[in-house]
């Protein structure tokens, strides 16, 4: 059967473009304007992906995340408008997997929306020991990284932290929850450590370190891991 | 008197008595010009009888033998009352003129330097201050608040006069008379309190206390000192009022800059906002009234056509929503180190789209130190700056982004081969609403205002400078951080 996305916006214009797109691309598609309704439609068709906007009349979208995160795993994609970094943090750290700025284009947001749907996928599947990206290929079994077929060396730390891009592959993934991850909770606030390896890492896999293709900079957010789209 | 008898009694056999006559009026000269008026006449005519006692036979006796001394004595009290009178009547015109000169200096000074002041509070003071260096007296001026005169609003740290005399500084303030010590209202105050009138109103009170311990008490209530003080007074309302009224115009000239900034925002935006709306509209209107007549061609273009001008729409609000923030101090910097290279590979990497394909050539300096910046916003200054290039610059024509150190500073340049920026525009650009002259690039000139405000909360400089060989450097400069 096709995805269910639950779809959490109170703007009737933005739903009704949102609606066509995806059914254009074949998704069902559950719709409810505010943050109760949404809750209680998330609990009791359990969609495959929830599409949150932030500024619900009723309630602050960042508590929907909250009460989703409580009981269950569905993917949640925010959308945000523009400039609120503070936001788009908060709903991360929260547990959303990814968000999309508004005014967006719908390519973006259905590329967004098949990355966020093949995770939830593969965590079933169990990921390939072999990832590819570009010219990189990370075999995760054997802990080995190779560019264009040559194997390159990576500290323990790039490695741990290239492994927690890869687990997270297409999704952006904020500063704290990186250092968290890599470094341990107690190192949350060195930002500066995880600029230097990320650039390091750069150095290593891009072709162009000043134009990266696959480690990506969320500005004022975090890291994304993009591979290439297949 | 006396030095001039011993010497005409010395001299008595030798000179004839007319002669011994001549030292007693030169005494009496000597005495004029140090003495005052009654001093000098009496000596005149105490003269005239020492010269008969001591100097005319026969002597020591007031009698005179020859009748022709009688017209000596005449002739010589005549000399010497018109020689006093005279000598005094010198020395008054000497006094006179030094106290108005001491008046005009007081006043000059006053006046000088009152002139450059442009705080109230700061003219009444420099007055104080000086008054009481001219008058010899703790000198204070009190000035209203909120219509009242108050004894919160004064010129020095402490309050010298009691505090229950606020009363009659504020009836001095309402009426405009003096009042106070040694006038006809509240003698028994321990201030004198003058009116610092203006030509339409009064602006506050200035209150003298005499110095009880020097002798000035009594000097400055002399009455040139008292109608100095009045002067004084007057002068310094007249200071007063002009600074207000300078403040005034000030206060109006902003006003109109202000008003003529947003009717020009105004203006830009209803051109700028309705051209792309104007667009929108109409694409889509077509393509619903007539969209069996289109051909398929005609419809992907009118699509295209919404898409790219919503784009620019969305653009030009979210230039004019960031200038808005970033002059309203809304905008909080969240200033990190970070490597430049990441800043600027995140930026190129997102303006793909824009660039479409142009080579951008990248030279950033090795062993490049971190920036200690906000990157969202360092960002959007690259951002910006590549878009102008990209807009102002033929397709295809390649672009340059450099950085390196030098001087204590890092210095990043996004460089152009453009037509480049015509000579006395350079600053310009910088500001808001301001289009180039030979500009046909559609945009709101806001894209370098905000780069501008970004870069200096960041204490940097960005400035545009004209290439050798055609084309413009745009180039921000950020002081190295020490840490």
């Amino acid at each position: 059967m096709k995805p269910l996305i639950l779809l959490i916006e109170d703007d009737a214009q933005i739903r009704r473009f949102l609606r066509a797109a995806l059914d254009a691309e074949g998704y069902r598609l559950q719709e409810s304007i505010t943050a109760e309704e949404g809750l209680a439609q998330a609990a009791s068709r359990q969609p495959d992906l929830i599409l949150l906007d932030l500024g619900l009349p009723d309630r602050d979208g960042l508590e929907v995340i909250q009460k989703v995160r409580e009981w269950g795993k569905i993917p949640i994609l925010v959308l945000s408008a523009r400039g609120q970094e503070k936001d788009k943090i908060a709903a991360l750290d929260l547990g959303a997997d990814d968000y999309v700025a508004k005014p967006f284009a719908v390519g973006e947001l259905l590329a967004r929306i098949r990355a966020a749907l093949r995770r939830s996928i593969t965590r079933v599947d169990g990921a390939g020991s072999l990832v590819h990206f570009g010219p990189v290929e990370v075999d995760l079994d054997k802990r080995v990284v190779r560019v264009d077929a040559k194997e390159v060396h990576l500290t323990p730390n790039e490695y741990k932290l290239l492994q927690v891009l890869i687990q997270h592959a297409g999704k952006v993934i904020t500063q704290r929850q990186l250092l968290n991850e890599v470094w341990g909770p107690q190192h949350t606030e060195q930002a500066q450590y995880l600029r230097v390896y990320i650039a390091q890492l750069r150095r290593k896999l891009e072709r162009n370190p000043a134009r990266p293709k696959y480690l990506q900079t969320e500005p004022g957010v975090g890291y994304r891991l993009v591979p290439e789209e297949s | 008197v006396a030095v001039a008898t011993v010497a005409s009694v010395l001299l008595r056999d030798t000179l004839a008595p007319t002669n011994l006559a001549m030292i007693y009026l030169g005494g009496v000269v000597a005495v004029a010009m140090r003495c005052s008026r009654w001093m000098s006449v009496t000596s005149s005519f105490l003269s005239v009888a020492a010269f008969d006692f001591f100097c005319v036979p026969p002597y020591l006796t007031f009698a005179v033998s020859d009748y022709q001394y009688v017209f000596t004595f005449a002739g010589m009290l005549v000399v010497a009352l018109v020689i006093s009178t005279q000598t005094a009547r010198l020395k008054e015109h000497a006094a006179h003129a030094a106290v108005r000169e001491a008046r005009t200096e007081a006043l000059y000074r006053l006046s000088s330097k009152l002139a450059g002041e442009t705080r109230v509070f700061e003219a009444a003071r420099a007055a104080a201050t000086l008054a009481e260096d001219v008058f010899g007296a703790r000198v204070v001026i009190f000035l209203p608040e909120d219509g009242k005169l108050s004894f919160r609003r004064r010129t020095s740290d402490l309050l010298p006069v009691p505090p229950s005399e606020e009363s009659i500084a504020q009836w001095v303030f309402d009426h405009g008379h003096k009042a106070g010590l040694r006038t006809d209202a509240h003698s028994d105050a321990a201030a004198l309190y003058i009116p610092l009138r203006g030509a339409r109103e009064t602006f506050g009170v200035l209150a003298v206390l005499p110095d009880v311990v020097s002798n000035a008490e009594n000097r400055i209530f002399a009455p040139e000192q008292q109608q100095l003080l009045e002067v004084f007074a007057s002068q310094t309302a007249v200071a007063i009022e002009r600074t207000l009224s300078q403040r005034a115009e000030e206060e109006t000239r902003v006003h109109m800059q202000t008003e003529q900034m947003r009717s020009s925002l105004l203006s830009a935006m209803s051109h700028d906002l309705r051209t792309p709306l104007a667009s929108i509209t109409g694409a889509a209107s077509t393509l619903r009234s007539q969209n069996d007549r289109l051909p398929l061609e005609t419809k992907q273009e009118l699509l295209e056509s919404i898409s790219d001008e919503a784009e620019r729409l969305s653009r030009l609000v979210g230039n004019l929503l960031d200038m808005t923030r970033l002059e309203s101090g809304g905008v909080e910097l969240r200033r990190d180190l970070y490597p430049l290279e990441e800043i600027v590979g995140t930026v190129l990497q997102r303006m793909e789209p824009q660039l479409e394909g142009r080579a951008v050539t990248t030279e950033l300096a090795e062993n490049l130190p971190m920036v200690f910046v906000d990157d969202v916003l360092l960002g959007q200054v690259l951002w910006n700056l590549l878009e102008n290039a990209a807009k102002y610059t033929p397709p295809g024509a390649p672009l340059e982004l450099a950085a390196f150190e030098s001087g204590g500073a890092i210095l990043i340049e996004v460089r152009d081969r453009g037509p480049g920026i015509a000579p006395g525009e350079e600053e310009r650009i910088f500001e808001k609403f301001y289009r180039g002259k030979s500009d046909n690039v559609r945009g709101a000139g806001l894209g370098l205002p905000i780069c501008r405000a970004i870069v200096q909360a960041h204490r940097g400089t960005i400035q545009a400078l004209a290439r050798d060989g055609g084309g413009t450097t745009f180039r921000i400069s950020l002081p190295t951080q020490s840490t």
